[in-house]
């Protein structure tokens, strides 16, 4: 397993605390099936945590067991200190499963009334807060809308509406940019920022790459229901050792710089290239000297596209993140019994 | 605590009066209580009694359409649906879920149980001149025996599908009303003993329809009876 040093200490106890978190599906006669082998991961509190992994990895089943949607085979599940099964101990959580489906017959405003109320939220709270909540998810003038007319999006803007109600201080959610347009996956990835901001900590289970690393501070990246590697995803993905160089100039690049570079990329008189990190004077100097003018100098750092790639590659594992292994999952009534 | 049941409750009412196969059992039911009156005549006297008959019958025929209706496919279809999990998550025991589903289910039988007793009594009164009060004995009586059989589809529909729910639904009606004759040896008017489980304490068509109603102690003997099955 791939781990980073964690750049910031724990001052206090996470938010969210699985350890060694282990199900089984099916009877020991008939074949077990093994979803999660060992899982255990830690969300700071006032940070987003990302939970990365191909189709199969076992994030949803260790986000239903966190929740007690499944029944755990083993592992420790707390949420902000308390063992997650204890009655009350999710009364200061927001849920949003992956691909929410609402009763079709109830209106938006009826949805979040009865969410608000097992919340624990009075009728009073909730109307105060229903209307600027559905407004912030884009679903503003839609209370009294029946939710067998919502589409595929409008639901998932339902659902982080009702994930958000009452303003939990901690918040898990299932793919949250699924089913939505770019607009869409914008404003979520603006909602959790601001959530942060505010001090929840938000455990963000996605496929979007691109999404959990523009907002997540830490990741754990889980594979064939164990985790493959963790930690701050700057210590992830910085590559050590290299420097990523931009420079704009006419021409090829010095010689004495060419013989240094890799990596290298251009994109009309703007040359991209990497440098080890003790070239990196000579090589600026010599840009100088050749009249380039230096754009940027950063560490190198992989896309988490590259870094997700080269961990499932090094562990064979590739081929299995091109399709999802449905007949692996468990069936719906499996999950909740 | 019971404000989440509640609110479970409250959610299934609103869901179940939006959704057809309530309505169009209710609206066909009502039809064929107005068609009561024009079945043929059995003569001066004895057409009331057959009137309360039909619509006691009638009613609760139409009564475990709806129920069973609603009570098999409302928990498989929230857990294929994953609606559950929306609602699991929320610190919401099982047994809150279930009961609330059990308790919206019986305030929707609530509703189409005074709805029948309004059109039978209403119709009652045009054709006979005078209100057959006594049809609100029998709305109770179905309404609790309406509230077993719901329990009874969610308990087993929270393991298994709704067909499968629905066939044990009326499996064990079947059964519940035999009793007395399965152990009475098929003997006729044979009383099963006060212990063994049945739910012949809910048919009260002949005291109602041809008799003078039934007696407050017998009330109370099917709400015990209705709070041991439930």
């Amino acid at each position: 397993m791939v781990e980073s040093e964690p750049s910031t200490p724990v001052a206090h106890e996470p938010a969210i605390l699985i350890e060694h978190a282990r199900k089984d599906y099916g009877k020991a006669a008939g074949g077990r099936r093994e979803a999660v082998s060992d899982v255990s991961l830690a969300v700071s509190r006032g940070a987003i945590h990302g939970l990365l992994g191909p189709n199969g990895a076992g994030k949803t089943t260790t986000l239903k067991m966190l929740l007690g949607l499944v029944r755990p085979s083993g592992g420790r599940f707390e949420i902000l200190g308390a063992p997650a099964a204890k009655s009350g101990a999710r009364a200061q959580l927001g849920f949003l499963p992956e691909q929410p489906y609402f009763p079709p017959q109830l209106t938006a405003w009826e949805a979040l009334r009865l969410y608000g109320q097992l919340s624990g939220m009075s009728t009073k709270q909730i109307a105060a807060e229903a209307e600027p909540l559905l407004e912030r998810v884009g679903l503003a003038g839609k209370q009294k809308t029946l939710l067998s007319r919502f589409s595929r999006g409008m639901l998932q803007r339902l659902g982080l509406a009702q994930a958000l109600l009452g303003s939990p201080s901690v918040v898990v959610l299932d793919e949250p940019a699924s089913g939505l347009d770019p607009v869409g996956q914008r404003d979520v990835r603006n909602l959790m920022l601001e959530m942060r901001d505010t001090g929840a900590s938000i455990l963000l289970s996605s496929h979007q790459l691109s999404e959990v690393e523009a907002v997540c501070d830490e990741v754990t990246i889980l594979n064939r229901g164990t985790v493959a590697a963790r930690g701050h995803i700057d210590d992830l993905l910085n590559v050590a050792g290299r420097t990523s160089v931009r420079a704009r100039g006419e021409g090829e690049l010095p010689a004495a710089v060419a013989s240094l570079v890799e990596d290298q990329a251009y994109s009309g008189a703007l040359a991209a290239f990497s440098v080890a990190d003790e070239n990196v004077r000579r090589v600026v100097d010599a840009l100088d000297d050749g009249d380039w003018q230096i754009v940027s100098v950063t560490p190198k750092r992989d896309s988490l596209e590259d870094y997700f790639s080269r961990l499932l590659a090094e562990s064979g594992d590739l081929a299995d993140t091109a399709a999802p292994a449905r007949g692996d999952r468990p069936s719906p009534s499996e999950e909740v019994a | 605590m019971m404000r989440k049941v509640t609110a479970i409750a409250l959610a299934v009412v609103s869901d179940a009066l939006r959704r057809k196969v309530l309505w169009a059992v209710l609206v066909f039911a009502a039809l064929l209580a107005i068609a009561i009156p024009s079945l043929p005549s059995y003569g001066t006297g004895v057409d009331a009694a057959v009137f309360r008959d039909f619509a006691i019958a009638l009613t609760f025929a139409a009564s475990l359409v709806v129920v069973i209706a609603l009570s098999v496919t409302r928990v498989p279809a929230e857990v294929e649906r994953r609606t559950v999990f929306t609602i699991l998550g929320r610190d919401v025991a099982r047994w809150q879920y279930l009961v609330g589903t059990w308790l919206g289910i019986v305030l929707v039988m609530v509703g189409v149980e005074l709805a029948f007793l309004a059109v039978t009594l209403g119709i009652g009164w045009l054709t006979y001149g005078e209100p057959a009060f006594q049809l609100a004995e029998a709305s109770l009586a179905i309404l609790l025996e309406c509230g077993i059989v719901a329990a009874f589809c969610i308990m087993i529909t929270a393991r298994l599908g709704a067909v499968t729910g629905a066939v044990a639904a009326l499996a064990f009606l079947f059964v519940g009303h035999s009793v007395a004759s399965l152990v009475g040896g098929g003997v006729e008017g044979a009383k099963a003993p006060w212990w063994v489980p049945s739910l012949d304490v809910f048919n009260v068509i002949n005291p109602v329809a041809h008799g003078s109603g039934i007696s407050v102690s017998y009330v109370g003997a099917m709400l015990a009876a209705f709070g041991v099955w439930c």
